[in-house]
């Protein structure tokens, strides 16, 4: 399967999996995105996905979330197999995420946008709303007390009643995490979540990753910010050009030859690393 | 124009209203649709017969009109929603050019090409207007509530509604049943109103012009499509008299220039909400306010109330 590391078994045995991805595999065309990857992620850990652009790191996420459907392999979320299953169904068995290129509905408030997201949380119907039901009317107000307490634990400042598009960049991302918590996760993928955000508010978000894991949540992250990642996440999964490539301790990963040299580019040398990952495959198979 | 012109021309403002709103129903959940006429029509001919062969009140027919709208509606979702997004629209409009070799096909019900008479009892503005009133009270309810806000995200991106756990097709299937059930009302004040109906009463014009209406009333906000017919109605007749044979060219052109500067309709809660943060930011920023931020403290407070 994937390379054996030295620091291979993050994964004490006996562990609850939150996330089990395996050999997951997906080409577009004639490029492999995705190339066997196995991640294993267990419960209330904070994970982080490293590599650089291009590495096949959203389409993971995007695999885990439903949007594309993998060509092999197979993920799991708490032991319910996910794999097949449509976006709305895996969101359903706890998986909540946020995005890259930020997401939010057009035209609704910062405070409509978090209740939109809590409509599992809800049980009212359509008659409810029509024949102006108490139990209705008690939902939608409670609904907006969560969300306004969602949106103030993600340090959302700006009024809730402002459109969500008009917010400041770091603000638009508080509100997708605070959205995206209104499903009431078990497991949050966040894409790149300080991502045009200064180095405080980045330390903001590490520290929100931090109460969330404790509150029993299991975080997946895509991050680039390094200090970031080496604060605050448990482990890492490193990947290149749809491999994996290292994975364990954060800082641990990051001291790897190989990886520095996918990493930050030092020289790109992909004979190298496709090397690398032959000889590794090699090691794993005896 | 003699006041009953005028009457005239305000009932069907309300009509067409309603269809608006039908096909704003779907379109809230992110389907365009045509269907509604359809519906519209198998409702008219449904009241037709009904009220022609066996007696049935008119009353009892709206509510049948209403209840086989959204019958339909709940069919059509049943088979179309699948399509994608253009197919989908095409296929509502074949629905549309469907209808009409229906009705000119089965002569003993519907009167084929020479079309039916159909009793006026609920022409009359009491009924168009209660109507339109428990329309609009339905879907400004909506508006807010669970499905409503599902309806939003499924439109805006189907993609993410579904990571926040909504399956877009059940939400669409909802709004193509809401879309029947107005449809279906609608197809019967026509019919009242026009006390005639034949195979081109319910055609692709009376499509088109409803979809004008709800794009440019507003195709974001419930009021948009009612605003939008209701202008869109007067608007030519009033161009008549002093432009003459010109006033389509000044509608079209109208038109034109809404698209463009209000592309969102003339209903358009989005500007409002921009224009309302533009002056509270105007307003905190001036030097003679004392007060260190107020758009945090009222602006909350006044959309709950408003809400």
């Amino acid at each position: 399967m994937t390379q054996l590391l030295p620091d291979r078994d993050t994964v004490e045995p006996g562990t609850e999996l939150a996330v089990d991805i395996v050999g997951l595999t997906k080409a577009f065309g004639g490029l492999r995105a995705v190339d066997d990857v196995t991640i294993r992620v267990p419960r209330g850990r904070i994970h982080g996905i490293l590599g650089p652009n291009g590495a096949g790191k959203t389409t993971v996420l995007n695999m885990v979330s439903g949007f594309i459907q993998a060509d092999a392999g197979r993920i799991e979320v708490f032991g319910a197999d996910v794999t097949r299953m449509q976006p709305f169904r895996i969101a359903r068995q706890g998986v909540g995420r946020t995005y890259q290129n930020i997401r939010l509905f057009p035209g609704l408030t910062v405070l409509e946008t978090v209740v939109a997201g809590a409509y599992m949380q809800r049980s009212s119907t359509i008659a409810g709303a029509i024949l102006f039901s108490p139990g209705e009317r008690r939902e939608r107000r409670e609904m907006r007390e969560r969300a306004t307490e969602l949106l103030d634990k993600v340090g959302v400042r700006a009024g809730s009643s402002a459109l969500a598009e008009t917010l400041s960049y770091g603000d638009q991302r508080r509100v997708e995490i605070a959205r995206a918590l209104a499903t009431n996760p078990r497991v949050l993928l966040l894409d790149e979540p300080t991502a045009g955000m200064n180095d405080a508010e980045s330390e903001e978000v590490g520290r929100l990753l931090l109460d969330l894991r404790d509150l029993g949540l299991t975080l997946i992250l895509i991050e680039h910010n390094m200090r970031l990642v080496e604060e605050f996440c448990e482990s890492v999964s490193v990947m290149n050009s749809g491999a994996l490539l290292a994975e364990g301790a954060p800082t641990w990963c990051l001291e790897q030859d190989d990886v520095k040299e996918a990493y930050f580019g030092k020289r790109s040398d992909a004979a190298r690393i496709a090397t690398l990952r032959r000889a590794r495959r090699g090691e794993s198979g005896t | 124009m003699s006041t009953t012109a005028w009457l005239t021309t305000l009932q069907f403002a309300g009509v067409n209203a309603l269809f608006a709103l039908a096909i704003y129903a779907s379109l809230w959940t992110g389907v365009l649709s045509l269907a509604p006429i359809f519906f519209g029509a198998v409702s008219a001919f449904t009241f037709g017969y009904l009220a022609g062969v066996t007696g049935l009140s008119p009353v009892l027919c709206l509510i049948i009109g209403v209840a086989l709208g959204a019958g339909l509606g709940a069919v059509t979702a049943g088979l179309l929603v699948r399509l994608e997004s253009h197919y989908l629209a095409m296929a509502t409009i074949a629905m549309v050019l469907i209808g009409r070799v229906v009705i000119l096909n089965l002569p003993e019900y519907t009167g084929g090409a020479t079309g039916t008479l159909v009793p006026g009892d609920l022409g009359t503005w009491a009924w168009l207007i209660g109507t339109l009133v428990v329309a609009g009270y339905v879907m400004s309810r909506l508006a807010g509530s669970r499905f409503g806000l599902a309806a939003d995200a499924v439109r805006e991106d189907p993609a993410v509604a579904q990571t926040l756990a909504i399956s877009p097709r059940r939400i669409q299937f909802v709004g193509f049943m809401l879309s029947g059930a107005l449809g279906g009302a609608a197809g019967v004040f026509q019919a009242s109103f026009l006390q005639y109906i034949g195979p081109d009463t319910f055609y692709t014009h009376l499509g088109f012009v409803s979809l004008a209406a709800v794009v440019l009333g507003g195709a974001f906000y419930w009021l948009g499509p009612i605003v939008g017919a209701v202008v869109f109605t007067i608007l030519p007749e009033l161009l008549r008299e002093p432009m003459g044979e010109y006033d389509r060219v000044v509608t079209g052109v109208l038109l034109v220039l809404i698209i463009i500067y209000m592309p969102r309709g003339l209903v358009d809660v989005r500007r409002l909400r921009l224009l309302k943060a533009r002056w509270w930011r105007s307003r905190a920023s001036s030097p003679s306010d004392d007060g260190p931020e107020p758009t945090d403290v009222a602006g909350p407070a006044r959309a709950e109330a408003a809400s």
